[in-house]
């Protein structure tokens, strides 16, 4: 916005500039929003699963990416370490949370105190490695370089941001709808029994959903820690609370909805933020959220069934 | 006993306050309602409660049972265009629901107090309010559920379509699951008030919604002992555990995995089908 003052641009257009300012920032914020929420729905809306540990995962990738620059690595190597040990942590949570309780049938209601469980162990692990710590990148670990066009500033780690999400939600998006282990994924989701009798190994399936969900829970933790250079035991939960919001906004269950979703929320939280008081951010956007289900029950991209709940006894 | 009751005391209370708070969560998940509500329905109850009696110099006997009123209105007057939603949609707007008393609470500072709360609350209710109040919930509750009210909540719980097929109005009977939780929650957000002497928004928050919803699944959803005794059993956890120190929350983690693993369907729940399938097999 100063630019826009600076080169003697007229009041409208530095309102303008100043608009796409905050637009902007929020498609960001909004594209991490996206690589968390996603991993959310794909367990939630596929498998009926909510997954309240996927906070936790957020939380362990950020911690991965840190202490591996701090091991003098690059920080590269910390993302791609970050995005494998979120995926592993996932698969090990569903080994140990949720396997017994699927077969049990009571899974969408134990799932909840199940998950709370395991965030509790994962939560307390990185409290106690972190000595209740608020950490941060060292300085340089991401060059700071901005750039600027039509009076809108990009700083070079948002467009990496932006990158990244672009690129794990495409990869996602082909493995869902592309391959073969996608088809088998989507099968086991909208019919579990039917998918077995055609023969597909559900267990695998929940391997490779919780994998890639995981993976990019963890990418976005790299991401979170990255754009606010603070990392401690407890950054997941506020995005837990926001990835219910996003993935409900969407449609349960739908991928694209969850991208539009996130960026829908990201932009109008930087615009609250920037032109509502301050204290009324939460207040709006959940009274929006609110008014968005009165207004279409399912989401905005949601089929009619998947809200309601399946083998309810 | 005396001695046992002057050093738990706190303990009790607590246990007595947070069944309140699981009953009324127990309710609309009874009634095939999956609303989360009950947190910004305690924190109406509670503030109505406080502030009528700090600001209007009402008396505790008056002001807590207006401030179940004013749960039970405002759980109904959200009932109404929650109708539309079901499952985990239910849940989400619940939350929000939740969110915003949380924020309006915290931008609110002139009437509420903002992020300090409210302080200097007279401290008048005791284990000995507590407990009657318990057993007077705990037998409305029960009665609920012995009577035509309780089987149509069942009904709707089971199938929603086959219930309608009956003649059961949805609807109607979604508006008195909320408006009961509504009351109980806004009961016990007043009782709350005069038992700790001060308020604050963030006890109303998300932690509110995990530890309440977590009684009830955890104890078990469908008998009304369920709530109670998984609040028991989560509310003495962290105090059976303190030779654990460091260790204690990765204990109460570990153990809320193994006992729902273990008993899907809530301690009690998974207790009571056992003795049932055991006598059932007796010939």
């Amino acid at each position: 916005m100063w630019e826009a003052f600076d080169v003697g641009l007229p009041d409208q257009a530095a309102g303008r500039a100043m608009i796409a300012q905050q637009l902007l920032n929020g498609l960001v914020s909004g594209g991490v929003y996206a690589l968390f929420a996603l991993g959310f729905t794909l367990v939630f809306g596929l498998h009926g699963i909510l997954n309240l540990a996927h906070g936790g995962v957020l939380m362990a990738g950020a911690f991965i990416a840190y202490y591996t620059v701090q091991a003098g690595l690059p920080l590269a190597l910390g993302l791609v370490l970050a995005i494998i040990g979120g995926g592993l942590l996932s698969v090990l949570l569903e080994f140990t949370a949720f396997r017994r309780l699927r077969r049990s049938g009571e899974v969408e209601f134990g799932a909840i105190i199940s998950s709370i469980g395991a965030n509790l162990v994962l939560v307390t692990i990185a409290q106690r490695i972190s000595h209740t710590q608020v950490m941060r990148f060292p300085f340089g670990t991401f060059p700071i370089v901005i750039y600027q066009f039509l009076g809108v500033r990009v700083s070079a780690l948002q467009l990496f941001m932006a990158a990244c999400s672009l690129v794990l939600v495409v990869i996602l998006t082909f493995c869902l709808y592309r391959t073969g282990a996608g088809r088998q994924i989507r099968a086991v989701a909208s019919n579990e029994r039917a998918a077995v009798l055609v023969g597909t190994n559900p267990n695998a399936v929940y391997f490779q959903t919780f994998f890639l969900s995981g993976a990019l829970a963890g990418a976005a933790g790299v991401l979170v820690g990255l754009a606010f250079n603070s990392i401690h035991f407890m950054m997941g939960e506020p995005y837990l609370l926001r990835g219910f919001v996003v993935i409900i906004l969407g449609g349960l269950g739908s991928v694209p909805g969850a991208m539009l979703g996130s960026l829908l929320f990201g932009m109008i939280q930087t615009l609250t933020i920037a032109y509502l008081p301050s204290g009324l951010t939460d207040a709006i956007i959940y009274s929006i959220l609110f008014l968005i289900l009165l207004v279409r029950p399912n989401g905005l991209l949601g089929k009619p069934a998947a809200g309601v709940m399946r083998g309810r006894r | 006993m005396i001695k046992f009751l002057a050093a738990y005391r706190p303990l009790i209370d607590l246990f007595l306050l947070q069944s309140g708070y699981a009953l009324s969560q127990y309710i609309v998940l009874r009634a095939g309602v999956f609303s989360i509500a009950s947190a910004g329905l305690a924190a109406i109850g509670a503030y109505v409660a406080a502030l009528l009696t700090m600001r209007l110099g009402l008396s505790p006997i008056l002001s807590i049972p207006i401030g179940a009123v004013a749960g039970l209105a405002s759980a109904l007057l959200i009932s109404w265009p929650l109708a539309r939603l079901r499952g985990v949609y239910q849940a989400i707007a619940t939350l929000a629901f939740v969110q915003i008393v949380l924020s309006l609470n915290l931008y609110a500072e002139a009437v509420t107090g903002g992020a300090m709360g409210l302080n200097g609350i007279p401290s008048l209710v005791g284990t000995w309010t507590l407990l009657p109040v318990l057993i007077g919930v705990g037998y409305v509750v029960t009665a609920v559920n012995a009577n035509k009210l309780g089987r149509a909540f069942e009904a709707m719980r089971q199938d929603e379509a086959v219930a309608a097929s009956l003649g059961v109005s949805v609807t109607l009977n979604q508006s008195i699951a909320f408006g009961l939780s509504g009351a109980i929650a806004g009961l016990y957000g007043g009782l709350e008030a005069f038992h700790s002497y001060a308020l604050e928004p963030n006890q109303f928050g998300f932690a509110f919604v995990v530890a309440t919803l977590s009684y009830v699944v955890f104890g078990g959803r469908r008998s009304v002992l369920g709530p109670i005794i998984g609040t028991a059993v989560l509310v003495a956890l962290p105090e059976l555990a303190r030779p654990l120190a460091e260790n204690r929350t990765l204990a109460y983690g570990v153990l809320l995995m193994l006992v729902i693993n273990f008993m899907p369907r809530g301690i009690v729940d998974s207790l009571l089908e056992y003795v049932h399938r055991r006598r059932m097999a007796r010939p």
